[in-house]
């Protein structure tokens, strides 16, 4: 697997040219990669090397510790002797800025006594091998690095589009993970929301994304802190990721750069974008990745805006059940699914007794909180599967799909008597129910003003009871 | 010659639509074709004929890379497909975990037996 995504040659081809270069110049070629293992094989055959390594790979223990251990301290070129005594001229390849392996350059002719003649036209020689080589390599880098910038910049204008046009927040932070990591072959790329006072991981992916995801800290947790402190990445060591609490057994290779962004717009931090990846960026790539985490934060502050827009829209204040609006849309949904597979739907409506008496009596406030219980006591007696909401005033209703009317009597009931045993301030409350239950061809009005009527029953019969649907 | 490599091209082909679709479905189609792109990229560095690979929102077609092949029946199409299938499975492996990679390698290993493991001793790379 390559470890630097920048160079990338097939050593089939390289060979070949290894080969015939070696030919035309008669030396013995071989190259290196940084760690100092074997990259290609000797272009030539080298009697003695042949003998010790088998072939043209070097498979013997001395020298393949003697060329680790030499090239790594090897600073640009020099002179070496190899543990069977063969005379190397090797050289650093790569820029100044970036190594990317070594060349090793013999003489074809093994001999102990050289002429100092004979030295200095073979330095030449390996020298002008080491040019070639050099800008072979240079010019396939440089290849390399404008596709991947183009691949860069390409995905950015791509993603900054779509970013800005989409305003579902899970798709969002989708394309933000996803991106991370195709674009920089990233083992772990993670998105942190900010929520108040705390950071929570609501997307990542990578082999070890399922230990981040839900994770939350708060701001003033000092990595965090630290992280929010600039507007600046982060560049962190795994230790100091590991000071994050509940990240036990997440593991990150040696030599993987781990970079944390901080995401934030005009309004203030909207989160974190956090990368782990086994390449170093140079400064353009640094800045196509703080151009991508800046359309990030905008898309995600759109994204979160219109997603707390939209919960509002369907929540009621006071309760926090969905209001009105909310429910009915849902109710269309469930009656679809009663029309198309025939299942079971059950609705409750829910009237508070004598509850403009109770408000006038003891004021608003009591009102309130009498609403407020109200429905914690129906959110307690129903299902997750269960959707309750506020109606209106001091009217709820229960929708309990999958429910048959004997499962929705005993729901009714239960709240019913919950609510009547219930220590209420002032004095005691008690609710009238109306249970209907969905038939085909039934709309969201049509049901509702059935389990209304039978709410309308139970007031008439001297409230604090449910009635079924007369239909 | 050139009808087996049509057939062969057309093999890679259906196996590329399958593997592109079966993404797409967990990943959605734009980090797709990223993927692809990513990709034809990498591999491109090796294979120009890479670039060849036709790819957008309705899916994938190799008729570029067939009509390139016809000219240069001695290109390593095997090798190019197979690397360009295994990096993507490496990347996807990432982005959907090892679970959901392995069932679509697993698809794919069942209509190429064996192709897969074959294709990574070729691979080496300088750093």
């Amino acid at each position: 697997m390559p470890t630097n995504l920048l160079l990338s040659i097939s050593v089939k081809y390289w060979q070949d040219f290894q080969d015939t270069l070696a030919k035309v110049m008669d030396a013995n070629i071989y190259i290196f990669d940084i760690n100092g293992g074997s990259f290609s094989q000797f272009s030539r055959p080298v009697e003695l090397c042949q003998e010790v390594n088998k072939g043209g790979k070097i498979c013997n223990e001395k020298c393949i510790r003697f060329y680790k251990s030499a090239l790594r301290s090897l600073e640009d070129k020099g002179i070496l002797t190899c543990p069977y005594g063969i005379r190397l001229y090797a050289y650093r390849l790569g820029t100044y800025a970036q190594n990317i392996g070594f060349l090793v350059i013999t003489s074809t002719r093994i001999r102990t006594q050289v002429s100092g003649e004979e030295e200095n036209t073979f330095v030449t020689k390996a020298h002008s091998i080491y040019q070639t080589i050099n800008e072979v390599l240079k010019a396939i880098l440089e290849k390399n690095l404008l596709g991947l910038r183009r691949l860069e910049l390409n995905s950015i204008y791509e993603i900054s589009r779509l970013l800005t046009s989409t305003v579902e927040l899970d798709k969002v932070l989708d394309l933000i993970t996803n991106s991370l990591i195709i674009i920089y072959k990233a083992e772990l790329g993670f998105v942190g929301l900010r929520e108040g006072d705390k950071i929570r991981i609501a997307q990542a992916k990578g082999e070890y994304g399922h230990l981040l995801i839900g994770r939350e800290w708060p701001m003033v947790q000092p990595l965090i802190e630290q992280v929010f402190s600039k507007v600046e990445p982060s560049s962190l060591s795994i230790e100091e990721l590991m000071t994050l609490p509940g990240l036990t057994g997440l593991g990150v290779a040696p030599g993987n750069e781990i970079m944390i962004y901080p995401l934030w717009t005009a309004l203030g931090a909207v989160g974190l974008l956090g990368i782990v990846f086994p390449v170093s960026l140079d400064d353009n790539g640094s800045r196509n990745l703080q151009i991508y985490a800046n359309f990030a934060a905008v898309a995600l502050a759109n994204a979160k805006l219109i997603y707390r827009l939209e919960r509002e829209a369907e929540t009621d204040f006071m309760t926090g059940f969905f209001n009105k609006r909310a429910l009915r849309n849902m109710l269309v949904q469930e009656l679809e699914r009663v029309t198309r597979y025939g299942t079971p739907l059950s609705v409750i409506f829910l009237d508070i007794d004598d509850f403009k008496t109770y408000n006038d009596t003891f004021g608003h406030l009591a009102g309130d909180i009498v609403l407020q219980k109200t429905a914690e006591i129906i959110k307690n007696s129903i299902r997750l599967v269960d959707i309750a909401g506020r109606y209106g005033g001091e009217e709820f209703v229960i929708i309990l799909p999958g429910t048959k009317k004997e499962g929705a009597v005993a729901v009714a009931e239960r709240i019913r008597k919950s609510i009547e045993i219930y220590p209420f301030p002032h004095r005691q409350v008690t609710v009238s129910l109306g249970v209907a239950w969905a038939k085909r061809n039934d709309s969201v009005d049509s049901l509702l003003a059935r389990a209304d009527q039978a709410c309308y029953q139970a007031k008439r019969q001297g409230k604090n009871r449910f009635c079924l649907d007369p239909s | 010659m050139g009808e087996l490599i049509e057939k062969q091209i057309e093999r890679y082909e259906t196996l590329l639509r399958e593997m592109w679709t079966a993404s797409a479905k967990y990943l959605g189609t734009f980090s797709a074709n990223l993927l692809v792109e990513r990709v034809v990229w990498e591999v491109s560095q090796e294979y120009r004929e890479m670039e060849l690979l036709q790819y957008n929102e309705e899916g994938i077609s190799c008729a570029g890379i067939s009509a390139s092949l016809k000219k240069n029946p001695d290109l390593p199409a095997n090798d190019m497909f197979a690397k360009f299938i295994l990096r993507y499975l490496e990347i996807l492996a990432r982005l959907l975990g090892h679970e959901k990679t392995e069932k679509i390698a697993k698809k794919l290993d069942e209509e190429f037996p064996g192709f897969l493991l074959t294709a990574r001793g070729n691979e080496r790379w300088i750093n």
